[in-house]
């Protein structure tokens, strides 16, 4: 009687085991399900798709053909803005730098045990989070030919005779678009560096102080060395939102004059949405992803770590 | 530690604050001026203040309209990033066949930027029929990774022994879920809720490309079109980019704390 009781309920409890980890599996896969189908369709769906396109011939209403590599030979031979915005968007990376060392100093002054340390913080960081369309228009007003600060400031010191029009000279204004990007990422920098200077341990710089390092010394072989990872991150988050800083260049010049300002992502913009050339644009942003991923690469392994990435939408 | 004077530190950072404020000053001071904002030299304080460029772009333009559209559009971005990162940042915590598969497959999507995906974007997006909608405004945000890594981290640190003891108490896997891991991931919550808000009522690529109608754009949109139709030549443009920015900074000074600490744990622990 007792064998023939428990056995049915042992072989029950064994098929439950196996039903509730089946069930734990399908929850599981239930829970990724949906982050997993946006990501397919708009990551791996589109990578896809636009090393597709890039080798055919193809518009909208019109079958696609295949056609090799001409794509890439119109755009590497017979088409001088590709290089044009090829060299700003590199002439923006090599521009991080700049952003970065003003911030490293930033972040060592807001670090010092002064009074009202908080609110230098606030107003370095308030233009951060701000949108960027505004962020360009603010700039526009304040390069502005006739009646912009800038030029105001500049005339009244006697440091330039006629006003410069900053955002409609082939010279200037891809300087200034990067100078209205590093005024919106610097707050941004500062405080991955500060924080990056916050964990470094105390006890090193007492221990340096009791055996005589000067201040100089501390900030070269205690601090800098420590502080790599951060100033990598920022590096690798700087060159991700420069280089696709296209509200910033479309707003303020709309990649001119002339193509002085014209950088990968707005060309792929213009080529795509306003010439309706999907197949060489999508040859374009191959060139692009590739660029990316090698300096992201490159700087990764210059940080001697995983340098995390932020995306921005 | 030997005390040094301050008042150099403070001058450098008074200088730099300086530099920070006032391109802001600059563009309130030109939305209330009367007077023709061309006039040389441009006068440092307005001469005589009136909200005339207010009342003016009040009437140019729907903002109104422009406003719900963006709230609607963040609103449906936040919520579906609260839930689907807390779901896939639970799955990942847990251990099942595949799993460094979807790793791997997380971290090389964070490597695609969205720019670089624009061109299939709008044609898949117009394969589903969702160009011009609020749907297809927010579905290519509708998950993160970097936040759901943020929730997993958060996940992660949960106690074993807490949830060994749920479920001697017999309680449910979703109740497991709802009363002890979700409400230990606030922080993680206020992380998810203002990095999403903020990257989608900035947005600006994907609303130019993914609308036609002006009845569907938002915010950003709007202030670009309007500078497209005005140049720079009204101070209207100026007071619309001041209400524009004010409730963006007002969210800012108040949620500064968690907004700042949201975003440096998603850029390190990502």
């Amino acid at each position: 009687m007792t064998v023939a009781i428990s056995e049915p309920a042992v072989t029950r409890r064994a098929g439950f085991m196996g039903r509730k980890s089946t069930r734990q599996a399908v929850l599981i896969w239930a829970f990724l399900a949906p982050s997993l189908l946006i990501f397919l369709l708009y990551r791996i769906l589109p990578l896809g798709w636009n090393v597709l396109l890039s080798f055919e011939a193809w518009s909208p209403m019109k079958p696609a053909v295949f056609v090799g590599w001409d794509n890439y030979e119109e755009m590497l031979f017979d088409d001088p803005v590709f290089w044009q915005a090829l060299w700003n968007t590199l002439f923006i990376i090599g521009s991080a730098p700049i952003g970065i060392v003003i911030a490293l100093g930033l972040a060592l002054l807001v670090n010092a045990d002064i009074k009202g340390r908080d609110t230098y913080r606030t107003i370095i960081f308030l233009s951060y989070p701000l949108m960027t369309v505004a962020v360009a228009i603010i700039w526009r007003w304040m390069f502005d030919e006739r009646v912009g600060l800038i030029n105001y400031i500049a005339r009244v010191w006697h440091l330039v005779e006629t006003p410069i029009p900053f955002l409609n000279s082939f010279t200037w204004a891809l300087p200034s678009v990067i100078a209205a990007n590093i005024w919106q990422m610097l707050g941004f920098y500062m405080i991955i560096i500060l924080t990056g200077l916050q964990n470094i341990p105390g006890t090193l710089y007492e221990a340096a102080e009791i055996d005589g390092a000067k201040p100089i010394h501390r900030f070269f072989r205690i601090t800098l060395p420590l502080l790599r990872p951060s100033i990598f991150l920022c590096f690798v988050i700087g060159m991700l939102n420069s280089v696709t800083s296209f509200d910033l260049v479309y707003v303020m010049t709309g990649g001119g004059p002339g193509r002085a300002t014209e950088i990968l992502v707005t060309y792929i913009y213009k080529l795509g949405f306003t010439q309706t050339r999907f197949d060489y644009a999508a040859a374009v942003t191959v060139v692009f992803f590739i660029l990316l991923l090698v300096v992201t690469w490159t700087a990764n392994r210059l940080s001697g770590g995983d340098a995390g990435a932020v995306e921005r939408g | 530690m030997k005390r040094y004077p301050r008042w150099p530190i403070h001058l450098a950072l008074l200088a730099v604050s300086f530099v920070m404020l006032v391109p802001f000053y600059w563009v309130l001071k030109t939305s209330v001026s009367g007077e023709n904002i061309f006039s040389y030299p441009p006068s440092i304080i307005p001469q005589n203040p009136i909200p005339y460029y207010y009342v003016d772009v009040w009437y140019a333009i729907p903002f109104a309209r422009f406003f719900f559209n963006s709230v609607v559009v963040s609103a449906m971005t936040v919520v579906a990033n609260v839930v689907l990162n807390a779901m896939a940042g639970y799955a990942l915590t847990r251990h099942f066949h595949g799993k460094t598969l979807v790793m791997m497959l997380f971290l090389s999507c964070m490597m695609i930027p969205f720019q670089a995906t624009i061109i299939p974007a709008y044609l898949i997006t117009a394969k589903l029929n969702l160009l011009d909608t609020y749907l297809g405004l927010a579905l290519p945000m509708f998950s993160t990774i970097i936040c759901i890594f943020v929730f997993k981290a958060s996940f992660d640190a949960v106690p074993r022994s807490l949830i060994d003891a749920a479920k001697i108490d017999g309680l449910s896997e979703w109740k497991i879920i709802w009363k002890v891991m979700m409400p230990l991931a606030k922080s993680a919550m206020a992380t998810n809720v203002i990095l999403s808000f903020i990257w989608s009522w900035n947005n600006f690529m994907w609303p130019l490309i993914s609308t036609r109608s002006p009845t569907m754009q938002t915010l950003p949109l709007g202030l670009a079109r309007f500078l497209s139709y005005q140049e720079d030549t009204t101070g209207a443009l100026y007071a619309f980019c001041i209400m524009v920015l004010a409730p963006g900074l007002l969210l800012f000074l108040l949620a500064q704390k968690e907004f700042v600490q949201g975003l440096t744990s998603g850029a390190t622990k990502g």
